[in-house]
């Protein structure tokens, strides 16, 4: 049998105007196979296979289904023909003949059709309820191809799936519960409706006053929610509540400390900022937070320390570097903080992006005269 | 542990110490019956596909045909269809008729450009006694000489101002940096904008929102480069950015642009918002050039050192001490910015402990006004958001947004009595532009908003005056003929109130050159003290309050005319 390398170019692999025609789940499969069929693929000539193979990419499954069961019959050693003919059942649903090709696939040198198999044999595995071995499939996947993006859409998916489970089994089970109101609550943040948020969370608080993080919570939603004095008193009485149930949050305390820098108090936001550095002394948000008030104190021997220790632990925190320039320029040390200036300019310089390199050709033109 | 940083970006409530005064204020919209009844129109309705279409209009108020009374300018916009539309906007100058009606009369005035204006600005350049009007575009600006007829004449070409290429023009101001006596011009650019090159929403790293696609920028598209022109005393400009150093920050996203005396040192400094970029702070050295100084001063970033939005502008001594400070609006979910001037070098933002954070629009058009007249100035500012695509999404955030008035308690900090101000305020819009000025004659300042796709506002204090008050206008005789940065002290009751003649400033506005100064209770002002732009000091004691007095530098007497229907409609 004459042997021959081609290989095909992207229109080739591109489903084309079939695809929107397939049902969602074959026209993935096809999507994910197509992408990943390129020029790498070592041809046997073997006419059927390669019309099989055509027909799967195209998404004519059925007539791909025939045509790799007659190659794998002529040769059955050829492991592109078994491979394909995986994925194909794959594509049709018949998962439980396909998985022993798609096992063998998974595991041969090709990236690309390791890539695919593995791909379709996680899809097979959780269709199949076989939560544990899917996942590790798409550990494994991840691991070799840690950029490529039908893995990490099929690892998005997988967590999605097993987060609406979760939630959905949770909502039937335990209606009562108070994380149901919990997990509502967080959603409702999520989308940015704090009112609902904050009720919610009050609704799991009067299930279970003594749980740890629901008050914390309930303050984070209504300082999200307003900003007005009365929302700040009440996000106050909150963290405070939270304070009882959870004495040894160092977030709860930074947060007890922002409100009182708000409300002016600023020895009682000192207090509790270092509460919470006594409690986590490399927290960076607290040890930025009490710098800037002994800045504000001209106390420059202890806010720069301070600063320094938030930088090492966060070097990118621009918050810090710019209390620092503050504090070096405020003390007269003009050298250091032009130097922190400068790295404050580094850090907030646009990331390059596509839009970015898109745009450099026009460059940076001086004024028109 | 968990990491609380979330307090740290989205937490900028206030707290209000003081026990709070009540709000006895009752502003209306009588844009329509007043007549201001142009329709602006800047870009697509729904959705904006470009930048350019997300700026808006600026407005001016000034006095151009010498009456006494204010009138009226706005800008107005285009559309990217507007060859195939038809639709073919016109600039708005409204003549102030007098009994609370205007007229729009730009067309018989000779302001018949169309395209996309941006932001005006008003100065006397040529010291004629009228003043004249710069209107930037995105295109080139046009200078608009006040022939003193009640019409202009453009004089863009006559001036030596370019008048090819294209730039998007977006805040202005008239200054005499050199204190020659001739006002020069400052123009800010917003962004090198190449609209056959610029993707469309959606399609780039900065074309969406919070999910959805939006028109791209300014982050991604190319920074542009502010100009100076400075005034040959001629009738002509000529461009000396570079050689003042106005160029040697580099590129930024410029906006809202405003002249004042921040170091008081008698020379006009210029500060500049710019959005997604630093801030822009320019100190004047005396010697035809300035220094930025912004990162170093501490206005160009916020309290935390994060890059800000920044919009519009507005500059008063807020707390009393004798120093110009600065509040600028930003972009929503952040809150605006209060930078307090410490020592005329440095500034501190105190805009969380000043209580700027109680919501966080998304700022345009801002001023430094006294509504209760006493003697503090109280802070409003113009909103809407950039994206017609929120409306309805659920995103938190909403395209119409209300107009804020934040009430200065006199301690250094503000509470928000936008809900208690009556129904103007609270009405939600797609506001741009605001400029201030009385503009019935009653001493009190009347507010002038330009919406979005929209007709303007036009707010009114029904409610009647809480507190006695005192204009002053200014006319330069040595100094430039409009007294722009002239710096002027109101002692009343003990108390220095200190105003600055402005150039620019707001979101691409001109406020009035009338200073109004709250005085409460007293029926007199001890001390009326005028430093001129070039440096004459005049002072006159025992002033009458309730009028406007007119003066003239150089000059002993000052003009008083009482206001008329004080309190009345």
């Amino acid at each position: 049998m004459e042997m021959r390398t081609w290989c095909w170019t992207m229109r080739d692999i591109n489903i084309g105007d079939g695809a929107p025609r397939l049902h969602g789940r074959m026209r993935y499969l096809a999507v994910i196979a197509g992408a990943g069929f390129l020029c790498v693929w070592p041809a046997c000539g073997a006419n059927l296979r390669d019309e099989g193979i055509a027909a799967f990419r195209d998404g004519r499954y059925s007539v791909a289904l025939e045509k790799l069961k007659s190659a794998t019959k002529d040769n059955a050693n050829d492991p592109d023909a078994r491979v394909f003919l995986g994925l194909t059942q794959a594509a049709l649903n018949e998962c439980k003949p396909a998985m022993p090709a798609l096992t063998v696939g998974f595991h041969l040198p090709s990236p690309d059709l390791s890539r695919m198999a593995g791909l379709a044999a996680a899809k097979c595995e959780q269709s199949a309820g076989n939560e544990t071995k899917a996942f590790e499939t798409l550990q494994e996947l991840e691991r070799r191809f840690p950029n490529d993006a039908d893995v990490l859409y099929a690892l998005a998916k997988f967590h999605m799936r097993a987060f609406n489970e979760a939630t959905f089994a949770m909502f039937q089970r335990t209606p009562a519960s108070y994380r149901v109101h919990q997990l509502s609550a967080e959603i409702f943040e999520v989308q940015a409706r704090y009112d609902e948020a904050a009720a919610e969370y009050r609704r799991a608080i009067a299930l279970n006053p003594k749980a740890p993080g629901l008050h914390y919570d309930l303050g984070r939603a209504l300082l999200m929610q307003s900003h007005g004095a009365e929302a700040l008193e009440s996000a106050r009485g909150e963290f405070e509540a939270e304070r009882q149930i959870n004495p040894e949050d160092a977030a709860t305390e930074f947060q007890l400390g922002q409100i009182a820098q708000v409300q002016g108090k600023r020895d009682d936001a000192a207090l509790h900022f270092q509460r919470s550095l006594k409690l986590s002394p490399d927290f960076p948000e607290a040890l930025v937070a009490l710098a800037k008030l002994d800045l504000q104190a001209k106390r420059y021997s202890d806010a720069i320390p301070a600063l320094h220790h938030a930088i090492a632990l966060q070097p990118s925190n621009e918050a810090a570097h710019y209390a620092l320039m503050m504090a070096y320029r405020d003390s007269g040390q003009m050298e250091k903080a032009r130097a922190e200036q400068q790295t404050l300019d580094r850090l907030q310089r646009p990331p390059e992006g596509e839009f970015t390199n898109f745009l450099k050709k026009l460059g940076e033109k001086p004024p028109e005269q | 542990m968990r990491i609380a940083v979330v307090f740290a970006s989205l937490f900028a409530a206030a707290w209000v110490l003081a026990t709070p005064k009540p709000s006895a204020l009752d502003f209306r919209d009588i844009a329509a019956q007043s007549g201001l009844t142009g329709r602006n129109v800047y870009g697509g309705l729904k959705h904006k596909d470009y930048i350019l279409e997300t700026t808006g209009n600026g407005a001016a108020i000034f006095d151009y045909d010498g009456d006494g009374r204010s009138d009226i300018f706005i800008g107005n916009g285009s559309t990217l269809d507007a060859s195939q539309s038809g639709v073919h906007p016109h600039l708005q100058l409204y003549r102030n008729e007098g009994k609370g009606r205007f007229t729009d009369v730009a067309v018989k005035a000779g302001l018949t450009a169309e395209g996309w204006a941006q932001g005006a600005c008003v100065g006397d350049y040529d010291n004629d006694g009228h003043p004249d009007l710069l209107v930037t575009y995105f295109g080139h600006n046009i200078l608009y000489r006040n022939r003193g007829d009640g019409t202009f004449e453009d004089v863009t070409e006559k001036a030596h101002l370019p008048v090819t290429g294209t730039r998007y023009g977006s805040g202005c101001t008239f200054l005499d940096y050199d204190r020659d006596g001739y006002l020069d011009l400052f123009v800010s650019n917003y962004v090198d904008l190449d609209l056959a090159n610029t993707p469309r929403p959606g399609k780039g790293g900065y074309c969406e929102w919070k999910g959805i696609p939006v028109m791209c920028g300014p982050r991604g598209l190319p920074l542009a480069h502010n100009i100076l022109y400075h005034n040959n005393g001629n009738g002509t400009f000529t461009d000396v950015s570079e050689k003042s150093g106005i160029l040697k920050p580099g590129g930024r996203y410029s906006l809202g642009a405003v002249t004042a005396d921040f170091d008081n040192d008698g020379w006009p400094d210029l500060y500049v918002a710019c959005d997604m970029t630093p801030s822009l702070l320019f100190h004047n050295l005396h010697n035809g050039t300035f220094e930025e100084r912004g990162v170093e001063a501490g206005v160009a970033y916020n309290f935390d050192g994060q890059l800000q939005a920044g919009m519009g502008v507005a500059v008063a001594d807020y707390d009393g001490d004798g120093r110009l400070d600065i509040a600028k609006t930003n972009f929503s979910g952040d809150l605006s910015s209060l930078f307090h001037n410490d020592d005329g070098k440095f500034f501190t933002d105190v805009s969380r402990e000043a209580g700027l954070g109680v919501h966080q629009f998304l700022g345009w058009g801002a001023a430094f006004i006294d509504v209760d007249d006493d003697g503090w100035p109280d802070l409003i500012e113009a909103n809407g958001h950039v994206y017609p695509e929120v409306e309805g999404k659920q995103l938190g955030d909403t395209y119409y947004q209300p107009t804020l008035l934040y009430q200065n308690l006199g301690n250094g900090k503000f509470r928000d009595i936008t809900e208690s101000a009556g129904t103007g305020f609270r009405t939600p819009r797609p506001s741009r532009g605001l400029a201030i000025g009385d503009l019935d004659g009653d001493g009190r300042p009347e507010i002038v908003l330009v919406n979005m796709n929209s007709t303007p506002t036009l707010l009114h204090n029904f409610a009647p005056p809480s507190g006695h008050s005192l204009n002053v206008s200014l006319t330069g005789t040595k100094s430039n003929r409009s007294a722009i940065g002239a710096l002027v002290t109101v002692t009343a009751g003990g108390r220095k109130r200190v105003s600055s003649l402005l150039g620019g400033s707001s979101f691409y506005s001109q406020n009035s050159f009338t200073l109004h100064f709250g005085v409460g209770p007293c029926t007199r002002v001890d001390q009326l003290e005028v430093r001129w732009p070039n440096g004459l000091a005049q002072s006159w004691t025992n002033v009458g309050t309730d009028r406007t007095v007119r003066a003239v530098e150089g000059r002993d007497k000052l003009e008083e005319i009482p206001f008329e229907n004080a309190g009345q409609q």
